[in-house]
């Protein structure tokens, strides 16, 4: 096979083209009457979209970085925090009709998934002024010569192919048999009304180049995303595949495997990048130089630190503010208050993120 | 009446401004106007419509701004010109104010207020306000309706109207606008009544009190009645002084994030906004918290709105078409022929307008010109003036972020972009 050939391991280098390249399926991927990106091959298995050459890319780069001797990193499955309802609770929740919590979480996946297109929109700086090792043939070479651009589109679609978001409104609709949207999803989203924090925090490394530091940041916190997404991810899965609560068990709770499926890629090149920089040598804007290694692993710690303390608490916030109100619908809220409040599963954080500023180079 | 008289002299003039040409041509069988012919017609009638307004003051001058805000019906020049009816209104004198408020109060003023100050700080169309003080202590600003203004209002749309059924009648193929004039009464009605606004205002400022960087001014109930308003008086630099802000230690970027957060939670998340961003309206405090000012025209969406429109940018940011007609459909968009791919033609002219020839989450001045220029151009689309009115707003917006700097995008307010993690 040409496909094979042209992308034997030993190639470090593609074009944009090629890194958005899907080949042909035997049977295209549509989800709620709306043509999606992948499709199925011969056997029926799903193939995620753009996969040619990006997934064989990804491979090469990887082993590149452990020929050299560079660790690639690793976000510990531990610091993945649950999702709130758990399981149990959402499915209970439908079980005795309060779907609104449950809708509207499924609802904001899919806006949030969608979002995730504006990572084309990310600046990458000229790594070969600030970065004093050469970045040919690597991830980093690559990130806005089609990987940002193919990472965007599976996540919100492209032209008249939907993408995670249009999948996730696919599984949500057939398994919840086109719920009513409540009319508060995208408040709720926003953070209704209340401050929320200013999008600009203090920088992390004010030494840096601004737009190398805004790049690294966001890969950074798109990485910790798509890690942790691995767990809403399974629990929609699980909760939607649930025949007793799910009018459509096989079709969406499949619909949620092939998303993950997808999924799989942005981790890898991101966490691929991260190290490859995480192993360089990065010129600061005073004409100091800067380990890549303080740099990267200062930003997932500090950004794990928050996100696994923040998020549980946030979550759990959202949801209780309007779960009396929607629990009204239920025969008896009280007692459905109490079973639910019975099913909570208590999680602390763990110590440490496993990127302490002060702990070794793994 | 005397206005009556200036509103049929204002009719008859414009009516013969544009068909006497347009006659002679016909009788020496020449081609009919083009736009760039038509255009120092549009530039007098303007004119004409202006110093009306000016001379009779009040619900002229309101109907003049809402007219200025039809891009999508109007000629530019004519929008243009009309965007000067603004803040030019000389104030009335003190005795006729006090009059007002003693009538309205039902008591003397000291018998409320332990100070008053006599010269208005702003005399604006419908009212002006004034910085006084309660017996309480509490600084307050008051804005004063305009005695007469409710008598002018009628008599003024009782004109118009007749004008417009008179044009009507003579023209074989009039612009539709006795529907605009209805739409256009019912937004200065709401101007009118300020039990409204007051409401209004209390809703807007319910939804952010969570917010500390939001300062939307309190209405006292208890001394406001439907011609009067008594607040919370505010203070702060003009949104668009950005060398103030400059100078406060302020990050004009803030401020564009703190505003378009407040209007997108508005209009995406709460279906109700306040629907005039204009610069006048809007103030930041010297620590940098962002007042909002005047919801006399406050509007509710329907339902849905929100969710459509968000669907809308979305589908123009990923170039969807097939979604972006069923957004345009749900925001209520009906095409006169029949042919839904008129929306496409629109939405692919606003795109082309952008700096980089993509959607990327703004609505800018240029991109909303031409919104509005391709619905005038070509009438076969009927737009839900909701819509209108919202993309107005963006627009408004977009030109206050690209004042300061900054840029309006809507979608990255939403929190695309990671700030919700
Ligand atoms: N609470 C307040 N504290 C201090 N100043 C105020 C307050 N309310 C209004 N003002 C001042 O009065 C001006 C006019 O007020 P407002 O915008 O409510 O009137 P308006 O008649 O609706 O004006 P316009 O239609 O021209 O916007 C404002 O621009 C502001 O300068
Ligand atoms: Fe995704
Ligand atoms: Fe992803």
């Amino acid at each position: 096979m040409s496909v094979a050939t042209e992308s034997a391991p030993d190639r470090l280098t593609f074009t944009p083209q090629e890194l958005l390249e899907s080949g042909s399926y035997e049977e295209p991927l549509i989800a709620g009457g709306v043509r999606c990106h992948g499709g199925f091959d011969s056997t029926g298995a799903y193939r995620s979209p753009r996969m040619v050459h990006r997934g064989p890319a990804i491979d090469a780069w990887k082993s590149q970085l452990a020929r050299d001797g560079h660790g690639l990193i690793e976000i510990s499955k531990a610091l993945m925090p649950p999702q709130y309802p758990n399981v149990d609770q959402a499915k209970l929740l439908l079980r005795n009709g309060v779907r609104d919590p449950i809708v509207r979480a499924l609802t904001i996946i899919s806006i949030v998934e969608g979002f995730g297109a504006v990572i084309r929109d990310v600046k990458v700086p000229d790594l070969g002024e600030w970065v004093v090792e050469s970045v040919e043939g690597t991830a980093l070479a690559h990130l806005d010569k089609g990987l940002f651009e193919a990472h965007a589109r599976d996540e919100s679609g492209y032209r008249e192919e939907g993408g995670h978001k249009q999948m996730w409104e696919a599984a949500r609709d057939t398994a919840l048999e086109n719920p009513k949207i409540p009319g508060d999803v995208l408040m709720r989203m926003m953070g209704g009304g209340g401050g929320g924090q200013r999008g600009k925090a203090e920088r992390p490394f004010p030494q840096l180049d601004p737009t190398l530091e805004r790049m690294l940041t966001m890969m950074a916190r798109v990485c910790i995303v798509e890690v942790f997404a691995e767990g809403t991810f399974d629990w929609g899965e699980r909760v939607l595949s649930d025949g007793e609560v799910s009018a459509a068990p096989d079709a969406a709770g499949g619909m949620v495997r092939n998303i993950r499926a997808d999924e799989n890629p942005h981790v890898e090149y991101l966490r691929t990048g991260l190290s490859e920089m995480r192993a360089r040598t990065i010129r600061t804007v005073d004409g100091k130089t800067i380990a890549g290694e303080t740099v990267i692993d200062g930003l997932l710690h500090g950004m794990l630190h928050e996100m696994t303390r923040s998020r549980p608490r946030d979550q759990r916030e959202d949801l209780r503010e309007s779960l009396g109100e929607a629990m009204k619908v239920a025969s008896n809220p009280k007692a459905l208050l109490e079973e639910f409040d019975a099913l909570e599963s208590v999680w602390t954080p763990p110590e440490t993120t496993g990127f302490e500023p002060s702990t070794e180079a793994a | 009446m005397r206005r009556t008289g200036t509103v049929t002299r204002l009719g008859i003039y414009l009516y013969l401004l544009y068909k006497v040409p347009a006659w002679k041509r016909k009788l020496l069988r020449q081609p009919e106007h083009t736009d760039e012919e038509l255009r120092p017609l549009h530039d007098r009638a303007a004119n004409a419509i202006l110093a009306a307004a000016t001379s009779m003051r009040g619900v002229m001058i309101k109907m003049c701004q809402a007219m200025a805000t039809r891009a999508d019906v109007f000629p530019p020049e004519f929008v243009e010109r009309l965007k000067e009816c603004h803040d030019s209104v000389p104030p009335k004198p003190w005795p006729v104010v006090k009059a007002a408020l003693e009538r309205e109060l039902g008591q003397p003023i000291d018998a409320v207020f332990s100070e008053f100050s006599e010269t208005p700080i702003a005399s604006a169309s419908l009212a002006q306000v004034h910085i006084a003080r309660l017996k309480s202590g509490r600084e307050v600003a008051v804005k004063v309706q305009y005695p007469d203004i409710e008598d002018i209002f009628r008599t003024d749309l009782r004109n118009m109207e007749r004008g417009v059924r008179a044009y009507e009648w003579f023209d074989p193929q009039p612009l539709p606008l006795l529907p605009l004039i209805k739409e256009l009464t019912e937004h200065v009605g709401y101007e009118i009544d300020f039990r409204r606004e007051a409401r209004s205002g209390a809703r807007v400022r319910e939804m952010f009190a969570k917010n500390p960087r939001i300062w939307i001014p309190e209405v006292l109930e208890e001394h406001s009645t439907g011609r009067i308003l008594v607040m919370e008086k505010v203070s702060g630099i003009k949104i668009t002084e950005k060398a103030q802000l400059l100078e406060h230690g302020i990050d004009p970027e803030d401020v564009v994030q703190d505003l378009m957060s407040v209007y997108v939670q508005m209009i995406l998340g709460a279906g109700f906004f306040q629907a005039d961003p204009h610069p006048g309206n809007l103030m930041v405090t010297p620590d940098g918290r962002l007042i909002v000012l005047d919801f006399g025209l406050s509007k509710e969406l329907p339902e849905g709105f929100g969710m459509g429109l968000f669907e809308l940018m979305f589908s123009m940011m990923t170039f969807n078409e097939a979604s972006m007609m069923r957004a345009f459909k749900e925001l209520g968009f009906a095409s006169k022929t029949g042919d839904d791919g008129t929306f496409l033609l629109i939405a692919r002219r606003m795109i082309s307008r952008s700096d980089s020839g993509a959607f990327e989450g703004e609505f800018t001045e240029e991109m909303t010109d031409e919104l509005f220029d391709a619905i005038r151009e070509d009438p076969v689309v009927d737009v839900p003036s909701d819509f209108v009115l919202v993309g107005r707003v963006f627009s408004f917006l977009s030109g206050i972020a690209h004042t300061l700097g900054g840029r309006a995008n809507v979608l990255q307010a939403m929190g695309a972009g990671g700030s919700r993690g």
